[in-house]
């Protein structure tokens, strides 16, 4: 989820007004938003915002802006975007894109801003929403890049390309040398942290303005000249490139819009590309490129459970910052520019939830009646828990990822059954358990202290491969249980079992379990069912399997399929 | 200091009884007067000492002689000497070697025994070399030695003191040995007498003892001998101190976490909701695909989700549901929604990973349940997660849904409220809108819980049209999830989350909740 951070003085300054931390933690879920602290002396306000996909709530700004609307009903106007219908006057502002951009990383837009100084707050909360623009939403810059530049020292056109590795070099920022874009991703810090974009790539992106002064290499790294912001800077250049056009447009939406609110006059670019895209050839960025979403008054009335009318329903998305209209039970509501997030109507339902007030809604229970139940399965597993409880067994709880020794070499198994974790946190955490009863000898191996004997037990899931079914795998509820005594034999075990089973309504019978290196030959045993099938097993625990697990005590364990036995019942 | 005589044994109540103030108590003065063992003695002196009841006056180290084995067989059969004059008044006169076999004993003891009761004139040789005795009564060396070993078999622990011996006291030296006692009658051995007196507190007690009309002789343990004598009715019997130590037992049990568990299932299911389960290998498709998450979403990347090895992919996922959900993710399709505007991957979404949210086993509820319904599970999931003491490999989630022609937001609140009170106890509900991407609507709900204070409880929200249509319900549905692991830590008393799944014997044997 993502968090920033501002400064008092510029939120609540886009807000109009100060407000306590009270007040804030009020209205914040508004947003979607949680305070997630106020550092008083550094007059920081730290924010955590939960939808993940409203990127435009992602800075002090939207959030503010947000705030602000809902409670004024005021919707704010920019009116410097462009459409499909209208162009912004860009004058000489143009972005014109090359041929070989197109199978690198096809997109780059941009616009100017001009006519505030940049503080140090402005610039940190630029910096900000980049990061979180890009890392975000843009998937860490590999669908959206974004840099600001000095707009004074560009002559336009900008061009952006994909050009030669090898042959196009410039300073790259916080670097004093020139270096070819090859060069960069080796030894810039940036470049070795996002050069696998476009690394294995035959050409590089490159920005720069018709001086063939360098802009940047995006998505890596801006140019030490033209791409070094600082406080005091009026003029700015925003460029953002990446692999689909609509996040695009609507991250330099999201950023054209904050800075209006800080005070920038945005600047319109033109931007020319050789190759068709979803909005032409060339098109005027900031561009509105969202369509209408509607919802009925119907759907609003049937989601939310409330008879509200038309025209509540209206004022409940306007405190959003969406402008509606009704006709005949049909709502029309218009993306804000910063937002594209209207997939379905029931998005409109959700802002007109929020925009109405949650807590105005009064909780009901619903009216069906069901019956309640549990899986045949855990009825089972309950039955099972009881007589082994009786018996005087521990339940245990064991954790389902293991490591290969635990599960298979201090088993003296081959794991052919075991399915595998392909990218593991940690060798720790590698295999899938195929069986309880390692979990039982790693309870064992870390319990020689506690008072003998150690009877104890758990039904759980088990996974192995399996043949008859599209996953190649199975879950399986399983029982395992374990006995460690000084004397402690097949005798005993079988008691056990004989005494579970026959509690559990069990018929079975006994043959000797071969070629199990898991236990004793001829001290172990499968245990048949009155079907045939093998549904359990059980013996003395190897000597070899006791010494890999540095158990020193004579065991004995045993692994029942708790699936078999509810399809017993099944008749 | 109150006194309470139910925490007095059956063995101090008698000496308590038996001596007052004035009484100079020893072992010995119990032992002879009350009949104790010596050890029941010790055992009463040490408890009444403890209890502050008895204080030692003073010890001394007094000599005592022990009948040994074979003092213990001459006092029976026999001394040497009383044998070869009984043998011989009985026989008349015969060699030492015919002495030594009819009595079996060793010719070399029969030459000194004899030899010493010759020099007491009690025997004498023949002129025949036969002995043959004198006629004079036995000597005081004879009936001394029978006299001490008679005193001695009737005393207590078969020792008499030094001090009791009086006039046999040299007779004793004679046939007594500090080491080496084995053909010895009596061994000598050193031994300390403690004299103790009663103490105030002794005094009340005996005062106590003596108010609530105990002996000491009342009923201990109950016997099958006691009830089929029907003895108990005519004695009584004695209280036993209700606060004395126990031992300690383990007892088969439930494991606590799992037992917690258990209950949220039985709560769940009094409200109404039937249990679903499911295999833990999902696929993208179930895992995400299902649950309109788009496949580019950065919650389904490599560092969230533990890919399976082999096999890699599933065979094929079951239609109609591919279909329907592929096409909801490229366009909306039947959805009324614009969908993800994106190509869905056909291969990705057949990919096996480790279920990594329950959600996914409502969305495979949905395509087989009834309406209305309410469905729930506690399920294990798995996420990609450093291990700590917040983090599992693996964890359970609750989590669960409600189909219902005419449920809404009213009913997701209601339901929520019911959780809260029922399930965690909440003493106060706030609701504020969250974001799941399988939800619109979505709701988290945070109470106010009477020891962990306000936290959030859970997520919830009415599944986007784009989840239930492609699976084939055209009703609203409402889904939740509870996150219960910290009332779960706070129930058993713990800090840490890898506890819960703890190897340790010892520490789930021990674990309350």
């Amino acid at each position: 989820m993502p968090k920033i951070e501002t400064t008092e003085s510029m939120f609540f300054g886009l807000l109009g007004k100060t407000m306590t931390d009270d007040q804030l933690e009020l209205v914040f879920p508004r947003a979607k938003a949680e305070l997630d602290g106020h550092d008083e002396q550094a007059h920081v306000i730290k924010i955590e915002l939960n939808d993940t996909n409203r990127p435009d709530l992602w800075s002090s700004a939207g959030v503010a802006r947000l705030l602000k609307t809902y409670e004024s009903q005021d919707i704010p106007r920019y009116s410097f975007f462009s459409s499909s219908s209208k162009s912004q006057p860009s004058q000489e502002r143009k972005l014109i894109v090359g041929e070989n951009a197109k199978d690198i990383r096809p997109y780059s837009i941009g616009f100017a801003a001009k006519g505030c100084k940049v503080t140090e707050d402005i610039l940190l909360s630029l910096i900000q929403s980049q990061e979180k623009l890009c890392w975000n939403f843009g998937r860490k810059r590999r669908s959206i890049a974004m840099g600001i530049y000095r707009s004074d020292l560009i002559k336009y056109p900008v061009h952006y390309d994909a050009v030669d590795p090898d042959k196009t070099s410039f300073v790259p920022l916080a670097m004093t040398e020139s270096l070819t874009l090859r060069q960069i991703c080796e030894k810039h810090p940036k470049g070795q942290e996002y050069g696998y974009i476009v690394k294995d790539k035959p050409l590089y992106p490159y920005l720069c303005d018709d001086a063939q002064d360098a802009l940047s290499f995006p998505p890596v790294i801006n140019s030490a000249r033209i791409g070094a912001v600082e406080v005091g800077d009026e003029n700015l250049f925003i460029e953002l490139s990446g692999t689909g056009l609509n996040d695009l447009l609507l991250a330099a939406s999201i950023m054209a819009c904050d800075m209006a609110d800080f005070g920038f006059e945005i600047l319109p670019v033109e931007v020319v590309y050789p190759y068709e895209t979803p909005y032409g050839r060339s098109f005027t960025v900031p561009y509105y490129f969202q369509a209408p979403q509607t919802c009925t008054l119907a759907d609003i009335r049937r989601v939310l459970g409330e008879s509200m009318s038309e025209s509540v329903a209206l004022q409940a998305l306007r405190r959003m910052g969406i402008e509606a209209t009704a006709e005949k039970g049909v709502i029309t509501a218009r993306c804000p520019e910063y937002r594209n997030d209207f997939l379905h109507a029931v998005d409109i339902v959700e802002d007109v939830m929020i925009g109405y007030g949650l807590g105005r809604f009064e909780p009901q229970m619903p009216g069906d009646f069901t019956i309640g139940r549990l899986t045949p399965a855990e009825e089972k597993s309950r039955k099972i828990k009881n007589i082994l409880v009786g018996l005087g067994f521990q339940e245990m709880m064991f954790n389902y990822l293991g490591s290969k020794k635990e599960y298979i070499s201090n088993m003296c198994i081959d794991g052919s059954n075991c399915v595998f974790i392909s990218n593991p946190m940690s060798e720790n955490y590698e295999v899938v358990r195929p069986s309880v009863i390692p979990s039982l000898l790693e309870s064992e191996a870390a319990s020689s202290q506690a008072v003998y004997p150690h009877l104890i037990f758990e039904v759980g899931k088990t996974v192995e491969k399996f043949d008859g079914n599209d996953s190649g795998t199975l879950t399986s509820n399983t029982l395992g249980m374990l006995k460690s005594d000084a004397v402690s034999g097949y005798n005993d075990i079988s008691s056990i079992i004989n005494t579970l089973l026959y509690f559990l309504k069990v018929d079975y019978t006994l043959q000797t379990l071969e070629n199990d290196p898991r236990f004793i030959p001829g001290r172990c045993a499968t245990i048949i069912d009155a079907r045939g099938r093998k549904i359990g097993f059980f013996g003395e625990v190897h000597p070899q399997v006791l010494e890999n697990w540095g158990i020193a005590v004579p065991t004995t364990a045993a692994q029942i399929n708790v699936d078999s036995l509810v399809e017993l019942d099944t008749k | 200091m109150e006194i309470d005589v139910k925490n007095l044994h059956p063995l101090e109540v008698k000496v308590l009884r038996h001596v007052d103030g004035s009484t100079v108590i020893t072992a010995d003065l119990i032992v002879s007067e009350l009949g104790y063992k010596v050890g029941q003695c010790n055992q009463a002196f040490s408890w009444l000492e403890a209890k502050g009841m008895l204080a030692e006056t003073g010890r001394h180290t007094g000599v005592f002689y022990e009948l040994t084995e074979v003092g213990e067989a001459q006092q029976k059969s026999g001394t040497p000497s009383e044998r070869i004059i009984a043998l011989l008044k009985e026989k008349g006169p015969m060699t030492l070697p015919e002495i030594a076999s009819a009595l079996g004993i060793e010719n070399a003891d029969v030459g000194s025994t004899f030899g010493m009761l010759t020099k007491d004139n009690v025997c004498k040789m023949d002129e025949e070399k036969k002995a043959c005795l004198t006629g004079k009564e036995p000597s005081s060396a004879i009936t001394d030695h029978r006299a001490l070993l008679d005193m001695a078999v009737k005393a207590e622990g078969r020792s008499l003191e030094e001090s009791a011996l009086g006039s046999l006291k040299d007779a004793m030296l004679r046939i007594s040995k500090k080491r080496g006692a084995a053909s010895s009658p009596f061994k000598v051995i050193e031994r300390e007498t403690v004299t103790y007196r009663l103490t105030e507190l002794g005094l009340a007690a005996k005062q106590a003892v003596i108010d609530a009309n105990m002996t000491g002789e009342e009923l201990g343990p109950v016997t099958a001998q006691i009830l089929s004598s029907g003895s108990w009715k005519t004695s009584s019997f004695r209280p036993y101190g209700v606060n004395a130590p126990v031992s300690k037992l383990i007892p088969g049990r439930l494991n606590p976490y799992g037992e917690y568990l258990q209950w949220v299932k039985d709560k769940l299911c009094s409200l109404g909701f039937e249990e679903f389960d499911g295999q833990l290998v999902e696929t993208e498709f179930w895992n995400g695909d299902a649950l309109f998450m788009p496949q580019f979403h950065s919650a389904r990347d490599i560092h969230d989700v533990y890919y399976v090895k082999d096999p890699q992919h599933t065979k094929k996922i079951d239609e109609p549901w591919l279909s329907k959900v592929a096409t909801t993710h490229e366009n909306g399709g039947e959805t009324g929604s614009r969908g993800w505007q994106y190509s869905f991957d056909h291969e990705f979404t057949r990919r096996q990973v480790m279920r990594s949210q329950g959600t996914v086993l409502s969305a495979h509820q949905l395509t087989h349940a009834k309406v209305p319904g309410k469905y729930f599970g506690v399920v294990r999931c798995f996420r990609y997660d450093q291990v700590d003491a917040t983090h599992g490999a693996d964890f359970y989630q609750t989590e669960g849904i409600v189909i219902g022609k005419d449920v809404n937001l009213k009913n997701l609140l209601g339901l929520l409220k019911m959780f809260a009170t029922e399930i965690a106890g909440a003493t106060e509900v706030k609701y504020v809108p969250g974001y799941f991407p399988f939800t619109e609507p979505s709701i988290e709900v945070h109470i106010k819980h009477p020891v962990l204070g306000w936290f959030e409880l859970g997520g919830s929200g009415i599944f986007r049209p784009e989840v239930t249509k492609p699976l084939g319900i055209d009703e609203p549905v409402l889904a939740w999830g509870l996150g219960i692991d910290r009332m779960a830590l706070m129930h058993l008393g713990i800090n840490d989350i890898r506890d819960l799944f703890s190897p340790s014997i010892d520490s789930v044997r021990s674990r309350r909740g």
